[in-house]
């Protein structure tokens, strides 16, 4: 008789605290990294180009490919690649002196395009890193652009005129 | 101090009377809208990305983005939440004007509240202008590129092609008839800025609009109409949209909406905010894009 009474309060109390468990508010993931930015403007480096100045090394529009142009903020431009208004991929160049733990992945790169070192960061992005400073990332939208697409049309931006960006 | 835009996502509802009107407009743009909610979804939906630590970092760069008023997002959201919940009040004003047209007794609020199809016209512009000024500061080209503008509708996607199809179709087509556009510019014309002074969506927002002093702004309201009015129209063709067809859907999804169109726009307008949520999709949707490629 004792000992079922004590395994019914323990059932109880197991109860009563998954349930206030369930009441608490969970801590959002996202909760720290916007308290530590709040109000912040720094964002963007004030030493970063104009995106205006990225707009003349993206690839040229050619055959039955468009480049659309989305986004465009000081160090960083955005394009749609695009075929028969299908989007293909998202091209940007980005100047990581607004986020320079963007150079840390290539510390370790093992391929290279062009002598700028390459790499493959997530399932659906190459990204080079031009002149220790430019990141030239190609990000695809439809799945069926992989990576050899993203090889290929990396190399159609100017990069010789990224490297010389002042 | 602005809301978290990570507790914007998550906060956008699965199920709404929103929802449920954009879903009865999916037959417009099939397809091009889905109702993606929370923060670490759009994540995933924008980017394909599967690996945590990835979703992490771009996630994190896309707060700090958005926190750094400088780069537009925020204003970009302020105006989409800003221009919805006050045209509520203008649906109220619509209404109570049907009321007053309908009831001798309530003959008198005619006197005090706007003819409804000047309200509505001038609600058009001003939503139509929002699009406008949201589209330049989230891509970052300055505030009054209406060119650079009409040429990206070509482009419209997703839940911002969504928005433009539920603009055209419940906030013009429905409460001005086929010929809203004409009739919105003929109306913005007659009225002229006194209508704007009158209008509290643009009390709220004026500050963001381009031009110097109410005129000019009606001006820029009417250069944001004229100017999207072929693309607006060819949408309207392409898509054989017709009120009646638009309510007919509405109605299959939503109970309730009885009565004459204008009443059901009403209804519409003041029981849903489809600017704020596509607009918190799209704010959304442009960051992340963005803070992929920057970490």
């Amino acid at each position: 008789m004792y000992i079922k009474q004590v395994l019914g309060a323990a059932a109880l109390l197991a109860v009563l605290g998954t349930a206030m468990l369930g009441c608490r508010q969970e801590t959002s993931r996202w909760e720290a990294a916007d308290k530590a930015t709040r109000g912040a403007q720094d964002a963007v480096s004030e030493q970063a180009v104009a995106g205006s100045v990225f707009n003349q090394f993206f690839p040229k529009q050619e055959g039955e490919y468009d480049l659309v142009f989305k986004q465009e903020k000081q160090g960083f431009a955005q394009a749609s690649l695009q075929q028969d208004s299908k989007e293909l991929a998202v091209l940007s160049v980005m100047d990581t002196r607004s986020n320079p733990a963007a150079r840390d992945k290539y510390s370790n790169a093992a391929e290279s395009i062009a002598g700028y070192p390459l790499v493959e960061a997530g399932e659906r992005t190459h990204a080079l890193l031009v002149a220790d400073r430019f990141q030239v990332q190609i990000q695809s939208v439809d799945p069926a652009f992989g990576a050899s697409s993203r090889r290929d049309w990396l190399v159609k931006f100017n990069l010789a005129g990224i490297a010389e960006i002042e | 101090m602005a809301q978290s835009i990570y507790k914007l996502v998550d906060d956008l509802p699965a199920k709404s009377m929103t929802t449920r009107m954009l879903g009865a407009l999916d037959w417009v743009v099939p397809g091009e809208w889905k109702n993606i909610v929370g923060f670490e979804n759009t994540i995933r939906a924008v980017t394909g990305e599967t690996d945590q630590t990835r979703i992490q970092r771009i996630g994190e760069r896309a707060i700090h983005l958005f926190n750094d008023k400088s780069q537009g997002y925020q204003s970009a959201i302020w105006l989409y939440q800003t221009v919805d919940s006050v045209q509520k009040l203008g649906g109220m004003a619509a209404f109570t004007n049907k009321l007053s047209t309908s009831f001798g007794f309530l003959k008198f609020l005619g006197r005090i509240t706007p003819k409804s199809d000047t309200t509505q016209a001038v609600d058009f512009g001003i939503k139509t202008v929002t699009e406008i000024v949201a589209f330049c500061k989230i891509n970052g080209i300055p505030g009054d590129s209406v060119g650079q503008f009409v040429e990206s509708l070509a482009d419209y996607r997703h839940e911002a092609l969504m928005r433009m199809a539920a603009l055209i179709s419940v906030d013009g087509l429905l409460p001005l008839g086929p010929e809203f556009l004409d009739k919105t510019l003929s109306l913005l014309d007659k009225t002229g800025a006194g209508a704007l002074e009158g209008n509290a969506a643009f009390q709220k927002i004026r500050s963001m609009i381009p031009g110097g002093n109410t005129a000019d702004q009606m001006k820029f309201i009417q250069k944001g109409v004229g100017e999207t009015k072929n693309w607006m129209g060819s949408f309207v063709q392409k898509h054989g949209l017709t009120p009646d067809k638009i309510v007919s859907n509405l109605r299959g999804k939503i109970s309730g909406l009885d009565g004459k169109l204008d009443y059901v726009a009403a209804v519409i307008d003041m029981s849903t905010n489809y600017y704020e949520h596509t607009g918190v999709q799209s704010v959304a949707r442009s960051l992340i894009s963005r803070a992929a490629a920057e970490i």
